[in-house]
């Protein structure tokens, strides 16, 4: 643990606050007026409602667009668990010289800046005759959130004893039950965490979706094209439950992620 | 899914051969997935940046003009320097605000540390496009800032340079990416031995000497790995400068995204791409070799 003067804590804490500020403030103004009017330069404090909640309630657009949205996660994380853990399983059992190409494959879209693996991802789906949709959103996502999970899951697995393998073996148990039975307990905590950050990672992920989209609609796509049109006052009532949503997700992360904190 | 093969007992012929069979298929697997989807298209990527388009035809042959047109058109080199020069000043804000907060969450103790490193992270998991409404609600000439201004009575006019200009963007993007240059210093923090500190403070250092010999040091290296996070994804972004950057806002991701949508240039477009990349590739093989010079000291 660092040990820091009095005085240096203080400031220290101050820029941290302020940093709080800057991070907040702006979705925290949004949800203050997701409940109150604005009027000639005035907060209207006797216009506490919940009107804006009930517009967004009944924009049917935004709700396709977050539902959209939430199952483009799903089935990213769905599809990145499965391959991320397979392709961990292979690379710790692998002695091939081509797995650290392989492993380089894998992290390349998360190096890169998103613009280029969607532009990639575009002009392959172009060339393979692949009309946009939801699907090619979802392999854009499953792309990008793939190296986290790879990373994950391979950390907890190396972490492994390989006498458990063994032992299970020798017990008589097939490839299957080990794995059924003696890998995947010890490996689901991490899997557990990987699947929270890649879910939030694709929800936040934006670049990729609006060079891979089709027609149908997910939230950035949804505010991309609001921001011409301008905004209607309910995107305020999202902001606060996407924070709302943000912070539960968080809750439920501390629950499986454990932070290099703990030695 | 090679569980480790070594340990496997193949008692018979027959489950020898099942298992050979097992490994070459799992192995053609684990690698055509990532081969199609994440080396395929980058190398289709790379050979339409060779292609052009002529009267608004695009042509399959391969030429460098794409190239050419990017070094000798006075239009973009500007501001491929330009974005440059922004993205920069992001990673410097970023670093500047994201050290001391990672230190003092460093510094934070039991639960605590944990939930306050937590809260910094949160906006990490939200919509990118909606931070980027909360910022853009706030500067606007209609915004919050703006408003809160005038009803003190300090302009009696709203401000109009809080927003549309490049200063916009570099704050916005600044904003969005701080949890992202926080993380990895407060994990090469957190990576410090405790019986160094402990050594440090026993000889006598103060607490800024510690910090100064010892700490500073050890941390660099994940202080570069969050100064290159921000200065990479601030460069390729487009969607941020699109709606706080206005007219004069132009940085050089939003030209390559108009060249795929109403410009309809793509092999222009993969060609400016690349430039960028070679730009991110430069900055990536400058920071690993900072740090394995670092490692072997």
């Amino acid at each position: 643990m660092i040990r820091i003067s009095r005085t240096a804590t203080a400031v220290l804490g101050i820029i941290a606050g302020f940093v709080l500020l800057v991070l907040y403030g702006p979705l925290l103004v949004a949800v203050f007026f997701s409940f109150f009017g604005f009027q000639n330069n005035a907060v209207q404090w006797d216009s506490f409602s919940f009107a804006a909640y009930a517009a967004l309630a009944n924009d049917e657009g935004i709700i396709e667009a977050v539902v959209n949205t939430l199952i483009v996660g799903a089935a990213a994380v769905g599809l990145a668990l499965v391959l991320g853990t397979a392709l961990a399983f292979h690379y710790n059992g692998s002695r091939s010289r081509f797995r650290e190409a392989l492993q380089l494959v894998i992290f390349l879209p998360f190096l890169m800046p998103p613009i280029i693996t969607g532009l990639s991802l575009l002009i392959f789906f172009r060339e393979a005759d692949i009309p946009r949709s939801l699907w090619t959103v979802v392999i854009g996502h499953t792309v990008f959130v793939l190296a986290l999970v790879y990373r994950i899951v391979l950390t907890r697995l190396q972490s492994l004893r390989s006498s458990l393998v063994e032992a299970s073996l020798d017990l008589g148990a097939s490839r299957w039950q080990t794995f059924r039975y003696v890998l995947l307990p010890s490996l689901l905590p991490a899997i557990g965490s990987a699947a929270i950050l890649a879910f939030a990672l694709s929800f936040d992920e934006t670049l990729i979706t609006l060079l891979v989209t089709g027609t149908d609609s997910t939230l950035p796509m949804r505010l991309w094209g609001m921001m011409r049109m301008g905004f209607t006052p309910d995107i305020n009532a999202l902001v606060a439950l996407i924070l709302v949503g943000s912070t539960l997700l968080a809750l439920l992360a501390i629950r499986f992620v454990k932070l290099p904190t703990q030695q | 899914m090679s569980l480790r093969s070594d340990v496997i007992p193949a008692s018979t012929e027959g489950e020898e051969l099942r298992l050979g069979l097992y490994r070459i298929v799992t192995t053609v697997l684990a690698y055509a997935i990532p081969g199609v989807f994440i080396l395929l298209p980058l190398v289709l990527f790379l050979v339409q940046s060779f292609f052009y388009v002529d009267h608004g035809v695009e042509v399959r042959e391969l030429t460098l003009r794409n190239y050419t047109r990017f070094f000798s058109d006075a239009a973009f080199v500007p501001v491929f320097l330009r974005t440059c020069l922004l993205c920069l000043a992001v990673s410097a804000i970023c670093l500047i605000l994201a050290y001391p907060v990672a230190y003092l969450l460093a510094s934070l103790q039991g639960r605590r540390k944990y939930v306050m490193t937590l809260v910094f992270v949160v906006p990490l998991m939200m919509s990118y496009i909606i931070k980027i409404y909360a910022i853009r609600a706030i500067l606007g000439g209609n915004g919050f800032l703006n408003r809160i201004l005038l009803f003190l009575g300090v302009i009696d006019q709203p401000l109009g340079f809080l927003i549309f200009n490049l200063q916009a963007v570099a704050l916005t993007l600044a904003v969005l990416l701080l949890p992202f240059a926080i993380l990895p210093i407060f994990i090469a923090l957190e990576r410090i031995p405790r019986n160094i500190l402990d050594a440090s403070a026993d000889l006598g250092a103060s607490s800024w000497q510690t910090f100064r010999k010892v700490i500073w040091p050890l941390s660099l290296q994940g202080t570069i790995v969050a100064a290159t996070f921000a200065f990479v994804l601030a460069l390729g972004d487009f969607v941020t400068p699109q709606m706080v950057g206005g007219t004069s806002g132009m940085t050089f991701g939003r030209i390559i995204y108009s060249q795929f949508g109403f410009a309809f240039n793509w092999p222009f477009g993969a060609a400016l791409s690349v430039v960028l990349l070679v730009l991110v590739l430069a900055v990536l093989l400058l920071t690993s070799l900072f740090a394995r010079a670092r490692h072997q000291l």
